[in-house]
């Protein structure tokens, strides 16, 4: 008996261990007294790291540390805690699609306006800013990052294999006139190449790009739902429905094991490309050097995506999480992110500032992105978000989703949208 | 043993280890796959065929998983939540299961039965009150909360009742109580010496689920500062998904302090499950 | 060798070690007794009530409060709860996602279920074998049941991927062809079954053969002789006499199986999928879909504490079966 006990002890002292050596590697960064450390809730990596380091660097007394959340969890969670009262970071990012269901309950949130955003509200597009508006106007939720004008990421290596254009100008102006133009590309694709290349990585993707470029989208503005009766919509879920049944989708849901793996394999030659998605092309391909490119996307400008900074009214502190904000969406440190990653400025002062027009990436083949996608952000029509609107089109994303996969005829599926739609609200 | 031994050695001992061998085969790859993909870096992500060999980026995978999520605060969370649980329902449960098993007093096969009933009962039925109630104490997102609702189990005191009933001789504790010894000392000289195995085995049971518990901290954690080292690993999963390496190196981290432990006492486990299952 | 240490341990000079009304006179006499009568009644009391004050707080009024929480529209997003009745079982039972889940849970639970406690028993058997390294066996087979669900879940999705996974990348070498396991209901419901297959087998092994090792071995020796062979003792000795043991291991794998929810919801690659169990909800199990109204969007949680209560009369249902079933077999016996 003393002999296991012996071992017992070993065993559990072994396992303390190793766990505080672990514990030892994870908080190597003990604040001193009266630090203050202001957290970050994001979903994705905004490209934020070396502005950490330098308003750390110039604001003795600040930390700053970053948590990132899956796309739908971060905005879930950020749900459950506004109304548990805890856990929300300091500052936490919400997308566009989602900015209407919090800018419904000002009150959890610090009104940015008392803090001084009154007098900034020049610095970003004007939609931008409205966007982050409470209904009566009296409440500012959020400032603004980046938006999400569009464009069309492409491989030319693919392209040239299936005897497709190469040069940016000519591939935008093989489908610039519509979208029907660039399922009929994909046709031409499709017919030159072998079984496991694909037009496009997911249909989803394809959709909800028709759906932001139109002046009304799935929510009127007095928060109808018109999924079921806006031309707009329908006309959008038949294309996307004739480009998966032509077998172009390579039915990738983003953010999965498969979609980040499928950028370095090259298995799909387009991407809709807000310009927030060329990080993502360039994280999860880093080989691919050269061989992607940027043309115009179809069927004209549109937002896709951005995000804006808000305040949790359960944050401690507002004045220093402002403070840092403020200075983080000013258009110096979102050039910087541009350049950095390719979030696209919210900021019009930049959009003839030859730093970011002048922009191009050697990832992309040279390609002007700075001028391409401040065309891009220029021309968006700003449409009106509903309060469920991420919810909306996650939905409807499965719906093609079950068409893509084969379970659901489209007939099927749209009937299964609508009732899942409704049953949302 | 030795009979049951005798009859079968007619049979084909050599397939009976291959069978054997094949099922451990199975039972390792898995643990074995994620030490691969987690020392490699993420392009073996895609790579067809898959890597099936270890890389060389174990350790600087483990350093960025340290870098990029608080693990570390995890695992800490996670030894603090699981021993403040085994501790407490080795404790009441041996305190439990001793009343139930040898003292008598009213109501108490009533009592037994309900303890038994309620091991029936998901734990998802209570998950929605509990929330409501953390919420109240205003104890979201802390570790009490997932701590205090755990500090006792149903199984634990039937475990031990079951175990005292046979392994703790009356008569001992007649003795005892001829010698004068009050209940609190019977309890700590006679029952706690011969409740040792048990304990030690529901103690390890205990430890290993807490440790692996997903769903309730999931719902009621929130901050990274308090997550255990399960729902870590799974926001580090959905968060981070763009580097798998990092995501399967997690996993790895959460897995090895028990894979240390089971080494260690893997033995004592396995006669606890079998005196458990002769029991049950 | 135990009896001895009681006796030892007791410090003698202690003042509550004096037998009642043995050494003391009259007024002591009376007190010890009251000491000890309550000692006697009061303390088993005293033992249980740790157990039982936390039970019931965090164990038996969460049972009722859920209850009372059901008949309300309740969301954690509005401070106003409205008592509506039955109207969320009303709802709940005419919900085509409701019955989906419950058939895509009781799916997986008897796919991961059956082949499991099947594997379990063989290899039980093959235990009772005199072989070499026994231990070495006992803790390969125990070894899955180490990792966490999540570990298991996150393990599993790559084993599982579709486009660079290594059980596509097999099926494929040997000509039988990719499967998209998360697409279809069968090929999820089996990727999901072999995760719980996996971490429980072996620990339902060394259960089997616990009990296998209390089977009279004059059984087999007269079936040997009759040359009965190595199946037929398996299905005509060994399993009818271990049948409470597998109708327990049956209970604890169907309680255990009715609420899967880390395996299905780590197993959807990423966005909505991940709470609706798939793109079809191919693969949400009750739980996932507690988990969806009830943490997800709306936050309903009247109608999650209907959905808990729901699952409860599914599993008391499955367990009074089980129990019918083991009363039969006891009494035939």
């Amino acid at each position: 008996m003393p002999a296991t006990w012996t071992r017992r002890l070993v065993a559990a002292g072994l396992a303390a261990g190793l766990l505080a050596a672990a514990a030892g590697c994870g908080s190597g960064d003990d604040a001193a007294d009266g630090d203050i450390t202001l957290t970050v809730g994001l979903f994705g990596d905004f490209g934020f790291g070396p502005l950490y380091e330098e308003y750390e660097r110039d604001n003795p007394g600040i930390q700053i540390e970053e948590r990132i959340a899956e796309f739908a969890d971060h905005h879930t969670n950020l749900t459950q805690r506004l109304a548990t009262g805890s856990g929300a970071a300091d500052i936490e990012a919400v997308e566009v699609g989602f900015i209407s269901q919090f800018t419904a309950v000002p009150n959890r949130f610090h009104n940015l306006l008392d803090h001084g955003a009154g007098d900034l509200e020049g610095r970003w597009l004007d939609w931008k800013w409205q966007q982050a508006l409470s209904q009566d106007g009296a409440e500012l939720i959020g400032l603004g990052t980046d938006v999400g004008g569009m464009a069309m990421c492409y491989r030319t290596d693919l392209f040239e294999e299936a005897g497709l254009p190469t040069d940016r100008d000519e591939v935008s102006a093989l489908w610039i006139d519509s979208w029907g133009d660039y399922v009929e590309t994909g046709k031409d694709y499709l017919a030159a190449t072998d079984d496991d290349s694909y037009f496009f990585e997911s249909a989803g993707n394809m959709f909800r790009a028709m759906i932001e470029q139109a002046p009304v989208g799935v929510y009127d503005t007095d928060n109808t739902l018109l999924v079921e009766d806006n031309p707009v919509v329908s006309d959008a879920w038949e294309t996307t429905v004739e480009a998966i049944e032509a077998g172009m989708s390579n039915r990738l849901t983003a953010w999965t094991p498969e979609w980040t793996a499928a950028f370095g394999q090259g298995t799909f030659a387009t991407i809709i490309c807000p310009a927030w998605m060329t990080a993502y092309i360039e994280g999860n391909a880093p080989d691919a050097a050269g061989l992607w490119d940027v043309a115009a996307v179809p069927g004209g400008a549109g937002n896709m995506g951005g995000a804006h900074l808000t305040l949790p009214a359960q944050g401690d502190h507002p004045e220093e999480a402002y403070a840092f904000i403020e200075w983080l969406t000013e258009p110096e440190q979102q050039l910087r992110v541009f350049q950095e990653t390719g979030n696209f400025p919210s900021t019009p002062e930049l959009y003839d500032d030859p730093a970011l027009t002048e922009f191009s990436k050697e990832y992309f083949n040279d390609a002007p992105i700075g001028e391409i996608f401040t065309d891009a952000a220029q021309q968006v029509q700003p449409q009106y978000q509903g309060p469920l609107q991420g919810d909306v089109l996650a939905t409807i994303g499965q719906g093609l989703g079950r068409i893509e996969d084969g379970s659901q005829s489209p007939a099927e599926a749209w009937a299964q949208v609508l009732s899942d739609v409704e049953s949302l609200a | 043993m030795s009979t049951v031994a005798t009859i079968r050695r007619y049979r084909p001992p050599r397939l009976a280890y291959l069978t054997l061998l094949a099922v451990l085969f199975f039972s390792g790859f898995p643990l074995y796959f994620s030490l691969v993909v987690a020392s490699q870096d993420n392009s073996a992500l895609g790579r067809m065929p898959p890597p099936l060999l270890p890389g060389a980026n174990l350790v600087d995978n483990v350093r960025r998983v340290f870098e990029t999520v608080p693990f570390g605060a995890a695992l800490v969370n996670s030894l603090i939540v699981s021993a403040t649980i085994t501790a407490s329902v080795v404790l009441f449960s041996t305190l439990a299961g001793f009343a139930f098993a040898k003292l008598k007093f009213r109501a108490s096969n009533t009592l037994l039965l309900l303890v038994v009933a309620t091991m029936m009962v998901p734990a998802q039925l209570g998950i929605v009150p509990l929330y409501l109630m953390m919420i109240r104490f205003g104890w979201t997102d802390s570790l009490q909360a997932v701590i205090v609702p755990a500090l006792v189990n149903a199984f634990g005191v039937f475990f031990m009742t079951q175990y005292l009933r046979e392994a703790l001789p009356t008569e001992l504790l007649e003795a005892g109580r001829i010698d004068g010894a009050a209940s609190h000392r019977l309890f700590w000289h006679v029952v706690l010496p011969v409740a040792r195995p048990a304990a030690a085995v529901l103690g390890m049971l205990t430890f290993l689920t807490a440790w692996n518990d997903y769903f309730w901290p999931l719902v009621v954690l929130s901050s990274p500062d308090n997550y255990t080292v399960q729902v870590a690993l799974s926001n580090l999963r959905s968060g981070y998904v763009t580097d798998f390496s990092l995501v399967l190196t997690g996993t790895l981290l959460a897995t090895v302090p028990l894979l240390v432990v089971f080494g260690l006492l893997g033995r004592h486990i396995i006669g606890g499950i079998m005196q458990g299952a002769v029991k049950g | 060798m135990t009896t001895t240490r009681p006796a030892a341990t007791v410090p003698p000079g202690a003042p509550s070690t004096g037998t009642p009304g043995r050494h003391r006179g009259p007024q002591g006499t009376s007190w010890q007794q009251r000491r000890y009568r309550w000692d006697v009644k009061g303390t088993p009391y005293l033992y249980i009530a740790p157990f039982f004050i936390l039970f019931a707080v965090f164990g038996l009024f969460p049972l009722g409060y859920t209850a009372w929480v059901s008949l309300h529209d309740w969301s954690l997003l509005s401070d106003e709860q409205t008592f509506v009745g039955l109207a969320n079982y009303r709802e709940l039972l005419t919900d085509a996602y409701f019955w989906n889940a419950l058939r895509n849970t009781i799916s997986i639970l008897i796919l991961g279920t059956v082949p499991q406690l099947f594997f379990a028993l063989i290899i039980a058997h093959l235990l009772t074998m005199r072989l070499r390294g026994q231990t070495f066996f006992r803790l390969g087979m125990l070894l899955p049941n180490v990792a966490s669900v999540v570990a298991v879940a996150v393990i599993f999705s790559q084993l599982f991927g579709r486009d660079f996974g290594l059980i596509n990348w097999v099926l494929e070498s040997i000509g039988v062809g990719r499967i998209d396991w998360q697409a279809g209901t069968a090929s999820s419901h089996i990727a999901i079954a072999v995760m719980i297959a996996w971490k429980w087998t072996g620990y339902n092994a060394l259960i089997y053969l616990a009990a296998m090792q209390a089977v009279p071995r004059d059984l087999y020796e007269s079936a040997t002789l009759d040359g009965a062979s190595w199946w037929r003792q398996l299905t005509s000795i060994t399993i009818p006499m271990i049948r409470p043991t597998i109708i327990f291991t049956v209970i604890i794998s169907t309680i255990y199986g009715l609420q899967i929810f880390a395996e299905p919801q780590l197993f959807a690659g990423g966005g909505q999928d991940t709470i609706t169990g798939g793109s079809s909800r191919q693969f949400q199990t009750l739980t996932l879909y507690l988990y969806e109204h009830g943490f997800n969007r709306g936050f309903q949680f009247g109608y999650a504490s209907a959905t808990a209560w729901v699952m409860f009369g599914i599993i008391v249902v499955v367990a009074a079966a089980n129990y019918l079933l083991v009363r039969r077999i006891r009494s035939s016996a």
